[in-house]
This record gives C-alpha cells, structure tokens and sequence, in this order.
C-alpha cells in the first residue's frame, strides 16, 4: 500500500508510544472534580460552623425559629461521569433537638433550611426518619443518633438517590432532580456536631460490593435480552491470533477446535477477510519472534530481505522505532559503549525532528541512570515496548497487502474495532443522557469480578 | 428520479428529523473510534480469560509464551474442569457427575437445575443406545421426584419421555435433545458452575463485552444515526440507512 498509509499507521504507533509515556488518566472520569470538604461559604446566615479541617460542623447558637437552620454543601458537585457516588456522616452530637438532616442540594440552593423542605433537594431526617423533598414527606424510616453513620449516594444506573444507615441500605428513591447536586448537610439545634466523610476514610457502608452487584444486575438484565451468534467469539479470538501473528496459539486453538466444533476451523464464513489476516502470517510470525528475542539487527536484515520497502530510506516511524529498539537491547545488555556510539550514530538524526525527538530522548536518558530499570523510562526496559514495536512491525506488513480493502484494518484487529465501538456507543449514549452514569471501560469490565 | 422514490425520500427525512435523531457521519464517528485508545495488554488478558475460562489449556500455555501474557489463574487447575467438560461432550454423564462431585460435593447439592440437566442428559443418552427399558427406570426413579418438586422440571422431562414415544426419533418434535448441541449445553452448563465455585476464578469477559455492544447499539440507535457493526465477526462498519 501507499507510503501515506505506512506513515499513518507509524503515527498511529508512536502515539500509542507517547501515551505510554506521559501516563495521561484512562479516562475522563478522573477528571472530574470531586467533593472533598465542606465548604464554609455556602453556608447562609451563619447558623452553622465549619470546623478548621473542613471536615466537621455544628451548630454555633441556640435558635428561636425552626426555620433556622444551618446548612452547608461540599465543595465540588457529586461527580456524575460513574454509576455510584457515595459519602457518609458520623453523628458526633445529636445536640437539644436532634434535627441533623444529610442529603443533597442544588448549586442554586441557598437558604437556611434543611436539605428537603426546598424543591430540587432531598435530604434524610435525624429526628423524624422522614426523607424530604420538595414539601412531600414520605414514610417513616428508622431515625438516628449520636453514634450513628448515616450515607447518602447517588445511583446514576437506576437514577436513585439512596441512603444508609450504620453500614445497611435504609431506602432508595427516584431522583428526578437535574443537573449538578451537592453533597449537603444542615444541623438545626444547639450543640448538634457531624464528622463528614467524603472517601477519605473506609466508609461503613460497602460501597464497593453495592457496586460490583449494581453492575452484575445490568449485566444480567443484557444478558437475558441479547443474544449473540453462536462461536461468534471462538471467530473472534482466531482473528485476533491472526492479525498478530501468534501461530502456535492458532495451530493449537485450531486442534482444541476441531474435535469440539467441527465447522468453526474448517470455512470461516467471510473467507475475504480471512485472507486479508492471514496475509503474509508466516513472515509477520518470524519478524514477531525475532523481535522478542531481542534480535534487532536480524529483524533489519530480515525486512530487508522481504520487505524493503518499509525501512527504505531509514527515516520512517518504523526504523526510528527499531533503531531505539536497538539501543534498549544494547542497554539491556549492559553493552553501555556500544549503546552510546550506536546512539550516536543511529539515533543522533531522529533527535532533532519534532515527532521524533521527546521519545528519542527518552532513550538516551536510559543511559543516565545507574539502574535503568527503576527511573522514570524503565518501561523502555520492559516487555511491552518489545511488543509494542512487533505490534508496529506487524501492521506495516500488513498494510503491503496489495488486495487489502480497507488501510485502518492493519491497525485494528476485529477485537479492538469492537472494544472501540462498544466504548464509542457508550460515551456517546451518555453524552445523549446528560452526561451521567458510567461509560464502557475495558478495564473496569476485565477486574470486575462479582458472587452471585 | 422518478416520483416514487422522491416520496420514499421525503418521508424519511420526515421521520428522521420526526424521530429527532443526532446523525453521525462516518468521518465524525470513525474519528471517535480512532480516540479509543485500547491497550494491548488489556486484549491479550481478554484473550487470555476466553482460553482460560473455555477451558483450552495446551493454548493459554502457547498463548503465554507467545504473548507474554499471564493467566489469571494456575493452568493446572483447568484440567480438571476439562475432563467434566469433555466427559459430558462424550456422552459419558455419570462419569461427569461422579468427577464434579469429586471436584466439589456441594456444586451440585447447590445446582439443582444444573444437578436435573446432567440427569436428564443421562436419559437421552439411554435413549440414544436404545436402552428403552433402562431410560424408562430412570425416569421413574431419578427424574420423578425431581419433577414433582419443580414445574419447569415435569416439562423437560416430559419432553424427553416423549422421545420415546415415537418411532421415528430423527423427525420427532424433540428429536433436538438428541443433537450433540444438547450435548454441548448442558457442558456448557456444568463448565460455568465450576466456574463460579471456584472462587478465584473470573467469569468469562469476551462474551459479555458482545453483549454489551449489541445492547449498547440497540440503545444508541433510539437516540443516534451512526455508522452500526453488525457483523460480529468481522467488526465492519457499516453506514446507517435513515
């Protein structure tokens, strides 16, 4: 294929490379701004105190009116890009009236009342177990105390807000308020002092067993409407093995296969895209080896021999790639000599180009560190930069395919274009939602593990 | 253009716009796809939980040479669930039962439908070797009781009784239970529940990250025209009709 196909697949590379590098958050949930302490401000009118490490309030005064009371947000919004949002109050003293309420407000809330009288804010009663919002009350629940850990979470899958009493679920309810709400408290009577807890300690309340089941419930609930063609993953996992060139897992998964499922090896329905990821298998498995042993110079040669036209002028993305892949070898070694005049010779021209330089320099700081392994490039020392140029050497060869359909297939093996898409749609979904609840991340979904 | 078509045209940019859908083009959302960044490691563990949970043990090992890639558990612990597996695939049930219960007594004292399919696979298998007297003991005896216990129960059993109720078992209304998928189910089945009791094991990813994708698209598709993978296997996308 085109020379502007090979460049687009080299960026494609080095981007993932420079990914690695600069270690940017997976994803944008951890950039949200996330409520961590009370903030003195938002209190109206005085009637409640903030303690120094913002952590803590009461009430400073004996009050005449039941309207009097003191209410204080957090200091950010309960952050909406997760399914779950959760954090706790200890009653240190329930003071004269016990009248401690926890819940959540709006920005625009701004009075001296407790969360829960108000429209568009909802709160759980100390005195009377009466969940508010707006005017109406709602049934009795268990009330509480000094002594008592009281939670108040958003559940962003069911949209509920829900609250916990001492480590139990108490209640959950529709939360059919928009928009950014505030992790809120008000104390209303004299002496009333609450210790809140925005995650910074252990909650009482297993939040994270109340998550993994949240999350098996939806995956069940799919599981029972959706169904998927039969051995679609078994074709799968072959592409997969296909594309990278990883034969002897094929040649064995292909045996295990054939006494099981018969059909699966034997004629794969789209026999196209087969041959577009069987496509020079053998010569992608030989250079995939080759640069795991760490055999660089064989991998030139070899290229060389069957594909020139990759690292013809020895200026593109992949000879950069190998050529400091060279220089990791020699500093693996601890052939230090040779991986300065190598450096010298080979690496000296990519260090001043702009796409190539930062990374470039990563390499040679390799050098400046007695224990490379531990500094802050050590990852260039790991199997995965093996793998990553492999991954590179790979798609280049597939991208010679002259019957090849479409370039981005060289990129992506189906897998990935799945993961992509599934990913995609469901960013996308949120976005069309308002923005809340959590998002596809393959992460999570690989550790998410869950007992019936 | 004849008149027909610019009609069929204007209804559905009628509907469309009706519906109120976001339309995506392929250049806008094909850029989204590019902005997932999916790590390699992440794949190959995927890969991986697929080999392990499946059960294919001489792979995962190539697997982890070839990759790099470590199993989440101790291989060796697999051959165990393969051989019920494989026992069941064969045909050979009270072997399977005997080799889980030697696993693990309680998979089955707590899987009473798992505990009634093996025994119901046991029946068919009778049939199948035309020990008609025999499969007729054993479902007074075995199947029965478990019948009268449970509504869904009687139906299945009924449903194998019937098997011997014709001649021509090939083309009878049940003539499925005879299939080797019947087979693979309720292997499928016994491999899952060794699965969960074995508490260091994670479920298998691969298969409900494909379900997740073809719910998520179902639910896209109510809000958003966007370029749709409807073909699993090949992941290709393809342009939505409006």
């Amino acid at each position: 294929m085109s020379e502007v196909t090979r460049d687009l697949i080299g960026d494609h590379f080095l981007d993932l490379w420079s990914k690695t590098r600069a270690r940017k958050p997976e994803s944008d949930e951890e950039e949200e701004e996330l409520p961590t302490e009370l903030d003195p401000d938002s209190i109206a009118g005085g009637f409640a105190v903030v303690g120094p490490d913002r952590l803590s309030v009461r009430y400073p005064n004996v009050s005449l009116h039941d309207h009097d009371a003191g209410v204080v947000k957090a200091n950010h919004a309960a952050p909406m890009k997760r399914m779950i949002y959760y954090f706790e109050i200890f009653v240190q003293n329930e003071g004269a009236k016990g009248r401690i309420t926890v819940g959540f407000t709006t920005s625009a809330f701004n009075a001296h009342r407790q969360p829960g009288w108000e429209e568009s804010t909802f709160g759980y009663n100390a005195d009377d177990g009466l969940f508010y919002n707006g005017q109406t009350s709602r049934e009795a629940f268990p009330t509480f105390t000094a002594g008592d850990t009281v939670g108040a979470g958003i559940n962003y899958a069911t949209r509920n807000f829900f609250f916990t009493l001492n480590g139990v679920m108490v209640a959950f309810f529709d939360k059919d308020i928009k928009g950014p709400v505030f992790p809120s408290v008000s104390v209303h009577s004299h002496f009333e002092e609450v210790l809140v807890n925005f995650g910074q300690r252990g909650f009482a309340f297993d939040l994270k067993a109340y998550e993994a089941e949240e999350r098996f419930i939806i995956e069940e609930k799919i599981g029972d409407r959706v169904s998927v063609p039969q051995n679609a993953d078994h074709g799968i996992v072959r592409s997969y093995l296909q594309h990278y060139g990883y034969g002897e897992t094929l040649k064995h998964l292909d045996i295990s296969l054939q006494s099981i499922m018969p059909s699966i090896s034997a004629a794969p329905e789209d026999g196209a895209s087969e041959e577009d990821t069987m496509y020079a298998f053998n010569q992608r498995r030989t250079l995939r080896q080759l640069i795991n042993s760490g055999k660089i110079d064989e991998t030139f040669s070899t290229l060389g021999m069957w594909y020139p036209q990759i690292i013809e002028g020895d200026s593109s993305v992949i000879c950069f790639m190998l050529h400091c892949q060279k220089f990791i070898e020699l500093v693996r070694d601890e052939k230090i000599a040779d991986a300065l005049w190598y450096g010298k010779s080979e690496l000296a021209k990519f260090m001043n180009s702009s796409a190539f330089g930062d990374i470039a320099k990563d390499c040679s700081a390799l050098l400046a560190y007695g224990q490379p392994k531990e500094c802050f490039v050590g990852y260039l020392l790991g199997d995965s930069q093996r793998e990553l140029v492999a991954d590179a050497v790979n798609a280049t060869i597939l991208s010679t395919n002259p019957n090849m359909k479409d370039g981005s297939l060289c990129k992506y093996p189906a897998l990935e274009r799945l993961i992509q898409q599934v990913t995609a749609c469901s960013l996308e979904k949120r976005s069309l939602k308002g923005g809340e609840g959590e998002a596809f991340r393959l992460s999570r979904h690989l550790n998410s593990t869950y007992k019936a | 253009m004849s008149l027909f078509w610019i009609v069929i045209r204007e209804l559905a940019e009628i509907q469309a716009m009706a519906t109120s859908k976001k339309v995506i083009t392929r250049v806008e959302w094909e850029k989204k796809l590019n902005d997932v960044k999916v790590r390699k490691d992440d794949m190959n563990k995927l890969v991986m939980n697929f080999l392990v949970t499946e059960g294919y043990v001489e792979v995962a090992e190539k697997f982890r040479l070839e990759s790099g890639t470590e199993p989440e558990i101790d291989l060796a612990t697999i051959t165990d669930r393969m051989a019920v597996k494989k026992a069941v695939q064969s045909g050979n049930v009270e072997d399977a039962i005997e080799k889980v219960n030697d696993l693990n007594p309680e998979i089955l004292d707590t899987n009473p439908l798992l505990f009634f399919h093996l025994q119901q696979q046991r029946m068919i298998e009778l049939i199948r070797n035309g020990k008609v007297e025999a499969a007729l003991e054993f479902a007074q005896e075995e199947l029965a009781p478990r019948g009268e216990e449970n509504q869904s129960f009687l139906e299945e059993l009924e449903r194998t009784v019937a098997l011997l109720a014709f001649e021509d078992v090939a083309n009878c209304p049940v003539s499925e239970l005879l299939d080797i998928s019947q087979r693979l189910k309720t292997a499928t089945e016994v491999n899952a529940a060794i699965l969960t009791s074995q508490s260091h094991e994670k479920d298998p990813k691969l298969p409900s990250l494909l379900k997740m994708l073809i719910w998520v698209q179902n639910q896209l598709d109510k809000k958003a025209s966007y370029p749709r993978i409807n073909d699993i296997s090949t992941a290709a996308l393809e342009d939505s009709v409006v």
